[in-house]
């Protein structure tokens, strides 16, 4: 049970902060919402309620205080096709889904995994994701009048310049305020918010997809759930990493998992799309204040209050505001510093970041990006320590024996180069194989043992293995064979 | 080795704990480690920027602002708390502790204090935290905390303190009395004192019995009064305490889970507020 303290903490610690960051939050949520409802094919409705509701809902149950999660660029580029195939009815199903796959990793404790994604992979994703935010403005910039450019630009001048004058007022607010009241009174004729779907004028209601429960419908929806899980996963594990280093705090990065999978969960059945923490709105939280579960709160909240009350205003919000928005989230999500870092870094994790980044962007799916990112780091990371490998031998003085001595880790990657130090061709009465400097780590490693000393015995060779050390002996005893009945001859003791 | 925790911040209480913790460490014959938690200014809520724009870089820079403020304000609160440390030992030493050791660290002040007291005798504490310097007659939330989380007695200093020369005893015949009375009659620390057991409840046979009961264990190796009075403990007690000059009070603690306590209110935390002298609590 949470304490009153804690409790006290986790809301009260700075409610002024937390309230106006809340504020701040929940206008850079409004873009982000309608535009990605846009990319998956839905209403802005279905964005802005997922919004409203897995903010509020996190808020709650969620491990890291000050962390904004809403529906997000990440998920949403994932759902085009099974929205343009099957109806956003689907896609309700697919976030109910995506929130009982989630709860379950986080009770099955996995967000433990991070550990094995590196930080080269964490950058790429992050990169990857502010590309994809960029390309997802690409419509919204394409066979439009000029008009728009303009609008775009002088958006991203008052974002970028106005803080200047005054950190009061928050500057997209302002961008977003200037160019409506200029579009509307100049008469322009673009694109508005209104034209891109029906926005909320109620509270969500709670209602069951209308889907037929059957086998069929898990099949087609199942693929997505995973993947949206599994993205929303990674993508908070991140936030939540950047918020823990920001705010110098701790968080429950398993608690956070049950709670995004509580959050869309719920979701799901209000109508909205599923979501997930997001980075860059989470960074404004921080910089503006906020750091606990209130500012979070605040932000679901204020949302739908803007909605509601101002909806039909919203609605002539030219959507060059709006991207002018995206374009800031993309350019605050993207980490600058690794395209410097490029040249310094060992080219090895350049590669990782690189290869993450252009898989995600290729296949729009960055569960696939971070797969890749970690494989190859992986391979890479065994590339290095198979390095740590040394053999010497020495001959005894009458010629008849000789001793081997192996130092460093022998495992998959280094066992061609274990095995190929053996001269099996010398002819010799018996050989020592000294380990008591080297680590046996898998059963490659043992394999190539056992085939050295059954080759050298084929040869009528004695084989001597000394030195294993303790957690080699026992990788070595249970798996290695040449020890075992059916070997042809005993060994001498080990 | 076992040691007293005397834990001390900026507040006025500084001086009382040592005070306290020198007494304790004269009686008891045992060194005393003399804490303090740097306390740092949280600069997340510190900026007033609510532009809500981030550009290039703005994770990094962020970091960046963040590090310097809190650093500078850090090196502050290192630079106080070498002070006060200092005060402190110099205290303690006067005092006529047998050996003094000091603690400087970051991090919580509840979850220090309870890493540290695993090796401590005794823990000495003020009554309130630096932040609720001129709330008077209230608790600090943070050593309501410890109280409730710790496992070991807890000195808890008032304002201003004398060496205590008198116990006021609230016996009121629950486990943690009785392992407050055990410990009354063989800790060193109250060897030779007069006790003043009160119990506040109605004069009938059955609690005059166990009052008589407890007390019958102490007479004999020093001087013992009883009363026996109905009425409200915290006025009962906070009475007689008044009436005792040097008096320290002594009782067992929270009785009730923290979620009992939370609706019907706590005798101890109401005693802890209202008495003006040192209260030692027994868990």
């Amino acid at each position: 049970m949470p304490t009153f303290a804690s409790l006290k903490s986790e809301w009260l610690a700075n409610p002024r902060g937390d309230i106006l960051a809340g504020i701040v939050v929940a206008l850079a949520l409004i873009p982000e919402a309608i535009g990605f409802s846009i990319i998956a094919g839905v209403d802005p409705r279905v964005g802005l309620y997922a919004s409203f509701s897995i903010a509020v809902i996190i808020s709650l149950v969620g491990g890291r205080p000050g962390m904004i999660s809403a529906a997000t660029a990440a998920v949403a580029v994932l759902i085009t096709p099974l929205v343009r195939d099957h109806g956003v009815e689907y896609l309700f199903a697919a976030t109910i889904l995506m929130g009982v796959l989630q709860a379950i990793a986080g009770f099955l404790r996995l967000n433990l995994l991070m550990q094995y994604v590196s930080r080269s992979v964490i950058t790429g994703f992050v990169n990857a994701l502010a590309i994809l935010i960029f390309m997802a403005q690409l419509p919204e910039l394409t066979g439009v009048p000029m008009l728009t450019y303009v609008l775009v630009a002088a958006g991203l001048a008052v974002i970028y310049l106005f803080p200047r004058l005054t950190r009061a007022v928050p500057s997209p607010l302002v961008a977003i305020v200037l160019l409506t009241i200029l579009a509307f009174y100049a008469g322009f004729d673009i694109r508005t918010v209104g034209d891109m779907g029906e926005l909320p004028t109620a509270l969500p209601s709670f209602f069951i997809p209308d889907v037929p429960f059957t086998l069929e419908t898990l099949q087609i929806i199942l693929p997505y759930s995973l993947t949206m899980a599994a993205v929303g996963l990674l993508e908070s594990m991140m936030t939540a990493q950047i918020v823990d280093d920001l705010t110098d705090t701790p968080s429950d990065k398993q608690r956070e998992m049950k709670g995004q999978g509580i959050a869309n969960f719920v979701t799901g059945f209000l109508g909205g799309m599923g979501g997930c923490a997001m980075i860059g709105q989470s960074v404004i939280n921080v910089k503006s204040g906020g750091s606990t579960r209130l500012s979070t709160f605040v932000a679901g909240v204020f949302l739908l209050f803007l909605l509601l009350v101002l909806g039909p205003v919203v609605a002539i919000i030219p959507m060059a505001a709006l991207v002018a928005v995206m374009i800031m989230v993309s350019i605050g999500t993207f980490s600058w510093r690794s395209i410097r870092d490029i040249r310094h870094h060992p080219w090895q994790s350049s590669v990782v970041m690189l290869v993450t980044v252009i898989v995600t962007v290729w296949t729009r799916d960055l569960a696939r990006g971070v797969l890749a990112g970690v494989i190859l780091s992986g391979l890479f990371f065994a590339s290095k320590v198979k390095r740590l490998f040394w053999v010497d031998s020495e001959a005894s003085a009458d010629g008849r024996s000789r001793t081997y001595r192996i130092e460093g880790q022998v495992f998959f990657a280094s066992s061609e180069r274990f095995a190929d130090a053996f001269d099996f061709k010398e002819v010799l009465d018996r050989v020592v194989i000294d380990l008591s400097q080297a680590h046996f780590w898998d059963i490659s490693a043992v394999g190539t043992l056992d085939q050295a000393i059954l080759k050298f015995r084929r040869e009528g060779t004695q084989v001597e293995v000394i030195g294993l050390n303790e957690a080699s002996a026992s990788m070595v005893e249970r798996f290695a064979t040449h020890d075992k009945p059916g070997a042809d001859a005993a060994p001498t003791a080990h | 080795m076992e040691h007293i925790l005397a834990c001390i911040d900026a507040s006025a209480y500084a001086n009382s704990v040592s005070d306290l913790a020198a007494w304790a460490s004269t009686r008891l014959q045992l060194p005393v480690e003399l804490l303090h938690v740097v306390q740092r200014r949280d600069a997340v809520a510190a900026r007033h920027d609510l532009s809500g724009a981030i550009g290039l870089g703005v994770k990094t820079n962020l970091m960046e602002e963040l590090v310097r403020l809190e650093e500078s304000d850090a090196k502050l609160q290192v630079e106080r708390g070498r002070v006060l440390l200092a005060a402190g030992e110099q205290r303690l030493q006067e005092g006529g502790a047998v050996q003094v050791r000091t603690l400087h660290r970051h991090g919580g002040i509840v979850e220090t204090i309870l890493e540290r007291e695993a090796d401590a005798r005794l823990v000495v504490i003020g009554k309130r935290g630096a932040g609720h310097e001129f709330a008077s007659d209230h608790i600090g939330s943070k050593i309501e905390r410890v109280v409730r989380a710790s496992d070991r007695p807890i000195l808890i200093a008032s304002r201003a303190v004398e060496e205590p020369r008198a116990i006021v005893f609230a016996y009121d015949a629950s486990k943690a009395a009785n392992r407050a009375l055990e410990r009354l009659l063989n800790s060193p620390l109250f060897t030779g004192l007069p006790v003043h057991m009160v119990l506040a409840e109605t004069d009938d046979a059955a609690h005059r019995h166990a009052l008589d009961k407890a007390a019958g264990q102490l007479r004999g190796s020093r001087d013992v009064r009883t009363t026996l009075q109905g009425g409200k403990p915290e006025t009962v007690i906070a009475d007689i305490v008044a009436q005792t000059p040097g008096a320290m009070l002594m009782m067992g603690a929270y009785g009730h889970s923290p979620l009992r306590t939370l609706i019907v209110g706590s005798t101890t935390t109401a005693m802890i507020r209202t008495v003006h002298v040192p209260v030692l609590l027994v868990r």
